[in-house]
């Protein structure tokens, strides 16, 4: 059997953003394996474990989302391909490029993270999915695979959740609760420097364009109460709201 | 190929349009420069619920295609903007819409927009207005025709009835390869509705116990407000997942909401940060949560939530 994940890099969430020239800046930003996505590269290594044969990590996006790329092979991931594209593209574009190396390495099965830390998109499992024409599942908090034809899978939807027997190959994309990422161990991190990550050009040309970026942060009052005397302040603080801001 | 230019899907619930139906018919409308407007209704009951949608557009197609999967879903859209002509696609958010909406973009060789709060059109494309980078950045996007987008639930004045009524047409559908559901699982639904609450109290680890949060279904049912959660309450078991607010749980944007003992992580902000006035109680003055604060009272939770519970009932008396 062969496992991919879908990876990509991402600011870490809890670094300064900033606007140069209407779009985000990422210049001094600390980026890393999005989170949602290490769910994804974790359940691979977990069902390779259990089931064995290969695990591969492809991503798609610039030079610096090698780093990305070393920390999945450091947690365990077989080896990587790395589809090489600076500037924006959107998820649909990004499928279809995707879906050419995933459809030559006939993979088990695909995962992908449920949403990106940077565009807030959920779209690219569902579009490469489509791209492939298989199955989709997403914001999958379990798996098990039937023999190698089927995995059943428990899923979030809306609103509740859901319980899916699917044929394979399909995608599926993470969701809180599927595992807990191991981290890299220095053995794994040495190990990782020597496995094969192949670099395949892109060239592309984006269906959305982003035109401008902002950071709207809403201006915050900021009014501090002090919780010495805990039934003043919860008078004053209610006396407020109401009197002030008149929300209750 | 059909004399339409923009198709709502239509969300309902097998007998009724939903909310986010009448808000994704609002802006198709604001596009209606581009030309007229057909929409679908996907599922089960769809005659009785098209009937329904038929009193808003003048063409509804029904595609009786069963119970939800993505497959599904995109397909019947993709059949219906194929019969009316549409190339531009409009539907409500959440989580299964931007599944299959994806799937749709793909098929259709569209531009996506997902979850915008606003958009227009030049005539050629549709630009959209929408948050990325977990909620903190707003971005403008533009995407050539044709075009599917999704409309962030809550962003919309609801549609009114067109003054004639439409005509309702069955669609025939594909049956594309697709999941089998073997289990709905439903969430326990008490109190106030979490995303459409106008309050929302709260309780983070701090709280330190389930039985704590005693206290915060008081002062909720106090302010008539719904219960939320972080992560880490849901993680330990104190709460059920369906009251998690973040990048994966619930999204909220309340008048008022008020965070006990919760440190304000990226990713709990990320589901509560447009919030207009947000109130945070917490023992540490250098908690995070407190930088996106109104009002913030430094101390502990255990004596100021009794506290709050007190004054609170006194001013609703
Ligand atoms: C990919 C990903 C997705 C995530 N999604 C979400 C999400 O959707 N929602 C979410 O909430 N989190 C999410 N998280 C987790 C998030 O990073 C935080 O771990 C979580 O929000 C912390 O919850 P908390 O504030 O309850 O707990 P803590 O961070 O432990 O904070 C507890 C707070 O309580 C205060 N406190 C303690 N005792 C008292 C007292 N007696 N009185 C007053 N204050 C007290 C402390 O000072 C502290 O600030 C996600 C994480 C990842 C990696
Ligand atoms: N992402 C999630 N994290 C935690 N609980 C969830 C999640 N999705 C669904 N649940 C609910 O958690 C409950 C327990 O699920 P189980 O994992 O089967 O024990 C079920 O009612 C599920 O609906």
């Amino acid at each position: 059997m062969k496992f991919v994940a879908v990876i990509r890099q991402v600011p870490d969430g809890e670094s300064r953003l900033k606007i140069e020239g209407g779009k985000v800046d990422l210049g001094g930003v600390t980026m890393i394996l999005d989170q949602m996505d290490e769910w994804a590269v974790e359940e691979v290594i977990r069902l390779q474990e259990k089931h064995g044969g290969e695990s591969v990590v492809v991503a798609l996006g610039p030079e610096r989302f090698e780093e990305a790329i070393r920390t999945a092979l450091a947690m365990g991931i077989d080896r990587a391909i790395h589809l090489v594209a600076e500037g924006y593209l959107d998820p649909i574009t990004q499928a279809e490029a995707l879906a050419k190396v995933i459809r030559a390495e006939a993979p088990t099965l695909v995962f992908t993270g449920g949403q990106q830390a940077d565009w807030d998109s959920q779209a690219l499992g569902p579009a490469l999915a489509e791209a492939l024409a298989w199955p989709v599942v997403s914001w999958t908090t379990q798996i098990e695979l039937e023999g190698e034809t089927h995995a059943k899978a428990k899923h979030d939807l809306d609103e509740g959740a859901e319980v899916v027997r699917v044929a394979l190959p399909a995608v599926f994309t993470s969701q809180q609760g599927l595992n807990e990422p191991r981290y890299p161990t220095l053995p794994g991190i040495m190990k990782a420097k020597r496995k094969e990550l192949k670099k395949v050009p892109v060239s592309a040309s984006s269906k959305v364009e982003i035109l401008e970026q902002t950071i709207q942060e809403k201006s915050r009052l900021n009014k501090m109460i002090d919780g010495k005397d805990p039934v003043a302040a919860a008078h004053e603080l209610v006396r407020l709201l109401h009197e002030e801001a008149k929300v209750i | 190929m059909g004399e339409y230019m923009i198709l709502v899907v239509l969300e309902h619930d097998g007998q009724r349009l939903r909310k986010g139906a009448l808000e994704a018919i609002s802006r198709a409308r604001q596009l209606s420069a581009l030309g007229a407007i057909a929409g679908v209704v996907i599922g089960e009951n769809t005659q009785a619920v098209a009937q329904e949608a038929a009193q808003y557009l003048s063409t509804v197609y029904a595609a009786e295609v069963g119970p939800y999967t993505p497959e599904k879903w995109a397909e019947a859209a993709y059949a219906a903007a194929q019969k009316s002509g549409a190339r531009v696609v409009v539907a409500s958010g959440g989580r299964q819409s931007r599944t299959w909406t994806a799937r749709l973009a793909y098929k259709m060789k569209a531009g996506l927009l997902e979850d915008t709060l606003e958009t227009s059109t030049d005539g050629q494309h549709i630009i959209g207005v929408r948050y990325s980078f977990l909620n903190r950045v707003t971005e403008k996007q533009k995407a050539a025709l044709p075009v599917v987008f999704t409309a962030k639930p809550n962003t919309t004045p609801l549609a009114e009835p067109a003054g004639s009524s439409g005509v309702v047409e069955a669609l025939e559908v594909g049956r594309p390869p697709t999941v089998e559901v073997l289990e709905r699982l439903s969430e326990q639904k008490k109190g106030v509705s979490l995303t459409e609450a106008t309050v929302v109290v709260t309780g983070g680890r701090g709280l330190g116990s389930p039985e704590a949060f005693a206290g915060v279904e008081e002062l909720a049912s106090t302010l008539g407000a719904a219960v939320g959660a972080t992560r880490a309450v849901v993680d330990a078991g104190w709460r059920p997942y369906s009251e998690q607010v973040g990048q994966t749980g619930k999204t909220v944007q309340p008048n008022l909401y008020i965070a006990l003992a919760v440190s304000g992580a990226v990713q709990h902000q990320a589901g509560m940060n447009k919030s207009k006035y947000i109130v945070a109680v917490n023992k540490d003055a250098e908690a995070p949560i407190f930088k996106i604060a109104d009002y913030g009272i430094v101390g502990d939770v255990h004596q100021v939530l009794p506290a709050l519970i007190d004054a609170a009932k006194k001013l609703k008396d």
